[in-house]
């Protein structure tokens, strides 16, 4: 302490901490702290807390699991399938982005010319600066009852009636895939640029084969990319709100809806705090499954 | 205005690694020290005590006979030219050499009016404009050396700053360093792990081997009168032969090495007497390579020998040329190139000689590394 | 490594479709822009009109709907979100450069927990930020009494700021992260040495370094403020961002003045990529030229032959534009032909579509009289409201027969039902479907 406060100056030091201390305590670690203590709580209007009702309860958890008292089911089979349906598609979704992401990303970067390769990943950019919104919009447009994919398929005789993309949620699968796919081509590509060409050369000239080549040298390579570029894509997805509202049909909930819903519709803060928490800890859960699986650091995860 | 510079008995430690160990000199005002070592023999963290980036664990520095102890290196009357030369790549080379009168203070055209100044005296006239990455590897070393005089410091500190520029340009640059130094007239203390460079340009040297400090002359001292075997091999090439101690007669010293023995000098030790050898001491004997001569016949005479020839290497000026001696030790001698050498050839058998005033006899030690 | 001609060519076509799902649901939303009927679409076209940028229209059944000039609650959003977006950049830069530069100071275990902390944000689902910020600043609001505190705490553009903040520094942090590997630390002892306190120091060596750093951190953090909807939509509170806007009106019933904006976007976006192209490539060029002109007074003599410029030199992306131009020219003669641009058509269609719907409409209530007495107030209700009820329910949809006189009518209908799908959160008859959701008041 002393000695940063030598090497920075009192005045920057001071600054530099104040910066530091704002953003890690108040910004981080209190906020989520306080929703975890809330989660525990009854959901009393703000006159009540503080008071001797505001004992330590599990009722939420409960809830999530269980439902309410007065229902009849043994589980709260909405909410957990809910839950349980978000959660697989996040990881379906991740694994299909990985898939269509990975001839990509090793194109631009080891097949591309240098020229080639800045372009496409200019382009690649540019749909990404569109809000989510809106890019889940031009999707719905595109699955319309009249949209254009309806209408191709009427053209092309493969079906007799309007299908209703929406209601079936492939609307939704697809919007959600469209969505993050940018977060899973940079790392990838990141990743595939530093190795090294001369590898795939040697590997070649040894005999092995495209596929075993990318098996035994590029995917071990790129391990630390595959890794960062599936965390962030379920995290965002499984966290994704803006994309289920404007694609999701109603019958179908996506788990950070079901959260908003208690928020802002029910006023139930204490049970949207839980319900929070059981995300967080899921994502929590993820990060660290993939930090163990392809054995990376999380300072190799997020970059 | 030049200060002295003297460490009292300076360690610096990391952790239990003893960068520096007890290091004691004094350097006079006006001088040109050199500080001469192999990479890693605690050389620069000694130049980083004296000029404030870090303090010693213990012992002290002084400066004019002030105790530096808690003073930073913006406080201290020193500059350092680093080894990178640390140029501000975003700024001019005349900002660059401002920059000290720029934190001090001062307005832009008595900034300006220094810059021209000091760049007249680097020989870089009217470069005052041009961005840093535009000049070329010796001139980025003059900007250095005005951005670093620009404070009129007491002491001047170099880290190595040749060790970037090609042969040529680091000869040239050894010349001006000295001319600049004597125009200046304040204390310079260079740190070089190449000997060329410290006996060229300085008034004393000391050579360092190992967070110690083995010797401090003046160079013809530390070449030619080596207290240590590190300081005779590290300084200019050396013979060694090790042998023991047979007798000693005032200050020559007889040798016994395998089958023939040799006359030497006693060295001088850090007390600036003579070492005090008896018989039976392991000793090692030093012979410059420039001090064997060729021996026309097989008589044998004092301090002479049988060697037979490996190779032979042409250096432009001088012909080194190695051989094996009968007991096997690696013998290297160097003659002028215009001298006569058609008898040796590879595999020949000749006779060498050497006087007893050229050879030094020293307690055995660490030699340096090849 | 060159693949043979067949991996060449997959290659090809799989880049090519990638492309083209990345980019054709954008065209496609941008040319509906153009389209004058209310609902976005290619086909049928209606007319051709820029309505959607400028004043919007008063659809047939009487609903207004607004174009990107009229739209009020738009422009409120954007201003809102200009200035939450304002703060943010305010707030994480600097933090984002604190915590950066006193990461490249502490020691090496410490540095660990710290780098994990500060990266924690971006793994934290943008949703819960949001909430954590609302309940702890209404908690705070509360506790502070009726003062300044409270109105703080309530207020929703402060929340955002902060909530924002949270995981954006993160983003600013990373980017200050990587510039400062690359820093040279001798350069900072140097000017110590040469007599600069600690302060000089930072402000005329490391911030100058930091300066594109500094820039781009503040553009993303701009841009991520201005595009962020998960974590605003909770500390937003009462108020509206560009964001909660374009998200409530998806949900009420999605208009072609979204498509407007979102092509307005999309130009900017391409202008700034443009730009930055540009400007890189000038950069370079300057760069080279700066080189060649150093290896020539380094390297005498005529080793070097200056190459001759090439006069013309076509540059590929002239081709693009040519088929752009083409494929223009062709879509409005196309549209010239038909007549399905101007005034003249918007009125025609708005004419035949008002008789449509007033026919329809009576149709309706006929059908409606005959099964049931009561369903006049209905009727009303759901014209004047839009078909949110109505529409919400498929199989209520599928009991009304009398949709099936117009073939072309039922279609916008059809699209207009899915659209009023998405309305999940203002139907208070679906929560019903939850067992635990009835509100307790």
């Amino acid at each position: 302490m002393n000695s940063f406060y030598k090497k920075n100056g009192p005045v920057i030091a001071t600054l530099f901490l104040v910066a530091i201390i704002f953003w890690l305590v108040f910004l981080i670690v209190i906020p989520q702290l306080y929703m975890l203590d809330l989660s525990f709580r009854p959901n009393l209007p703000p006159l009540l807390r503080g008071g001797p009702d505001d004992v330590y309860t599990l009722t939420h958890y409960k809830h999530f699991l269980y439902g309410s008292e007065t229902s009849k089911d043994a589980y709260n089979y909405v909410d957990i399938g809910v839950f349980l349906d978000t959660i697989i598609t996040a990881v379906l979704v991740t694994i299909i982005n990985l898939c269509f992401c990975y001839p990509i990303a090793f194109y631009i970067a080891k097949l591309a010319t240098p020229n080639t390769a800045r372009l496409l990943v200019l382009a690649l950019v540019i749909p990404f600066w569109i809000n989510e919104l809106l890019r889940s919009f031009a999707i719905r447009i595109l699955f319309a009852g009249e949209g254009v994919i309806n209408n191709i398929l009427l053209e092309l005789g493969l079906i007799s009636t309007a299908v209703n993309f929406i209601a079936l949620d492939i609307a939704l699968y697809t919007g959600l895939t469209y969505a993050y796919i940018l977060l899973m081509i940079f790392p990838l590509y990141n990743a595939l640029e530093t190795l090294d060409t001369n590898q795939l050369e040697a590997a070649k000239d040894l005999g092995s084969s495209t596929v075993r080549t990318h098996w035994r040298i590029v995917i071990p390579h790129a391990k630390a990319g595959i890794a960062s570029g599936s965390t962030m894509v379920f995290m965002l997805t499984a966290g994704a709100l803006a994309t289920p509202v404007v694609l999701s049909s109603p019958n179908t909930y996506w788990f950070t809806q079901l959260i908003y819903q208690w928020f802002n519709m029910n006023d139930n803060w204490s049970r949207g705090s839980a319900y929070s928490i059981i995300l967080l800890v899921v994502s929590v859960t993820f990060v660290l499954l993939m930090m163990r699986l392809f054995k990376v650091t999380i300072g190799e995860v997020v970059r | 205005m030049s200060a002295e510079v003297e460490l009292q008995n300076v360690s610096i430690a990391f952790g239990n690694f003893y960068a520096a160990k007890n290091v004691n000199v004094k350097i006079g005002a006006g001088e040109f020290f050199s500080f001469l070592g192999p990479s890693g023999c605690g050389k620069t963290t000694l130049l980083r005590a004296v000029s404030g980036f870090l303090e010693p664990s213990q012992g002290k520095v002084l400066i004019d006979g002030q105790d530096m102890s808690g003073i930073g290196p913006n406080k201290r009357p020193t500059s350092l030219i680093f080894q990178n030369l640390a140029l501000f790549p975003l700024m001019s080379v005349a900002d660059n050499i401002a920059f000290s009168l720029e934190v001090r203070g001062h307005d832009k055209t008595s900034r300006r009016k220094r810059a021209d100044e000091l760049l007249d005296l680097v020989a870089l006239n009217g470069q005052g404009d041009k961005k840093v990455h535009e000049l070329s590897g010796g001139q980025k070393q003059r900007v250095a050396i005005a951005r670093a005089l620009a404070v009129e410091p007491k002491v001047l500190l170099l880290d190595e700053p040749l060790s970037a520029l090609d042969l040529k340009l680091r000869q040239k640059m050894r010349t001006e360093l000295r001319a600049i130094q004597q125009r200046v007239g304040i204390t310079f203390i260079y740190i070089t792990h190449d000997q060329g460079e410290a006996l060229t340009m300085s008034d004393r040297v000391g050579v360092m081997n190992d967070g110690e400090l083995e010797q401090v002359g003046s160079c013809y001292d530390v070449y030619e009168a080596p207290c240590t075997p590190f300081v005779a091999t590290f300084v200019g090439e050396n013979n060694a032969f090790y042998g023991k101690v047979e007798k000693v007669e005032g200050g020559k010293v007889k040798v016994q090495t395998g089958g023939s023995s040799f006359i030497g000098q006693a060295g001088l030790g850090l007390d600036k007497k003579n070492y005090k050898f008896k018989a039976g001491d392991e000793v090692i004997m030093f012979v410059r390579p420039e001090a064997i001569s060729l021996k026309g016949n097989s008589k044998r005479t004092q301090n002479s020998f049988s060697a037979e020839v490996k190779t032979i290497e042409f250096e432009g000026n001088l012909k080194n040329i190695f051989l094996r001696s009968a007991e096997d030790v690696d013998i290297r001698f160097s003659v002028s190139s215009s001298s006569d050498t058609s008898g040796m050839e590879p595999s020949k058998n000749v006779y060498l000689s050497f006087s007893q005033d050229n050879a030094v006899v020293l307690p055995t030690g660490a030699l340096a590394l090849d | 490594m060159k693949p043979n001609l067949a991996i060449q060519a997959f290659l090809g076509l799989y880049i090519l479709i990638f492309f083209l799902y990345l980019f054709g649901p954008l065209v496609i939303m941008s040319i509906t822009a153009f389209n004058s009927a209310e609902f976005p679409a290619i086909t049928p076209w209606e007319c051709f009109s820029f309505r959607w940028f400028n004043e919007g229209k008063i659809a047939y059944d009487g609903q207004r709907l607004a174009g990107l000039v009229t739209d009020r609650p738009l422009h409120e959003g954007i201003i809102t979100s200009l200035i939450i977006a304002a703060g943010v950049v305010t707030l994480s830069v600097p933090i984002g450069m604190a915590a950066a530069i006193v990461l490249t100071q502490v020691n090496s275990r410490l540095r660990t927990l710290f780098y994990s902390m500060s990266i924690m944000p971006v793994l934290f689902p943008g949703v819960i930020i949001g909430i954590s910020t609302v309940v702890l600043w209404d908690r705070i609001a509360t506790l502070g009494g009726d003062g300044f505190i409270s109105e703080l705490g309530r207020n929703g553009i402060f929340l955002t700021i902060l909530g924002q903040t949270c995981f954006i520094s993160t983003y600013c942090f990373l980017i200050f992260v990587a510039r400062l590997q690359r820093f040279d630390t001798t350069q900072e002892e140097a000017a110590l040495d040469l007599g600069a306190s600690q302060s000089q120091v930072f402000l005329k060596i490391l911030v100058p370094y930091l300066m594109p750093a500094i820039g781009s951190s503040a553009v993303i953090a701009f841009l991520a403020s201005f595009e962020n909807y998960n974590t605003t939509v909770f500390s937003i509170l009462s108020e509206q961002t560009l964001t909660t806007v374009i998200a409530s009106k998806v949900r009420l019933g999605i208009s072609p003045a979204i498509s407007a904006l979102a092509l307005v976007i999309i130009c900017l976006t391409l202008l700034g990529a443009f730009l930055y192209e540009i400007s890189r490539r000038s950069n370079q060029r300057k760069k080279d030229r700066e080189n060649k002109v150093k290896m020539f007074s380094e390297i005498s003599g005529n080793r070097l032959v200056e190459e001759q410029p090439k006069f013309f030199k076509i540059p590929k992306s002239i081709f693009v534009f040519l088929l752009l131009l083409i494929l223009a020219v062709l879509t409005w003669q196309h549209l010239i032909k038909n007549n399905m641009y101007g005034a003249e058509c918007v009125e025609k269609a708005e004419a035949s579509k008002k008789s449509n719907f007033a026919d329809q409409l009576k149709l309706l209530q006929q059908n409606a009289e005959g099964v049931e007495t009561t369903d006049e107030s209905e009727g009303n209700a759901s014209r004047s409201k839009g078909y949110n009820d109505i529409f919400g329910d498929q199989n209520l949809f599928k009991d009304f027969g009398g949709f099936d006189t117009d073939k072309k009518e039922e279609n916008e209908n059809g699209a207009t039902r899915s659209n009023e799908y998405n309305d999940i959160f203002n139907d208070p008859n679906l929560f019903k479907n939850f067992g635990g959701f009835d509100k307790k008041e």
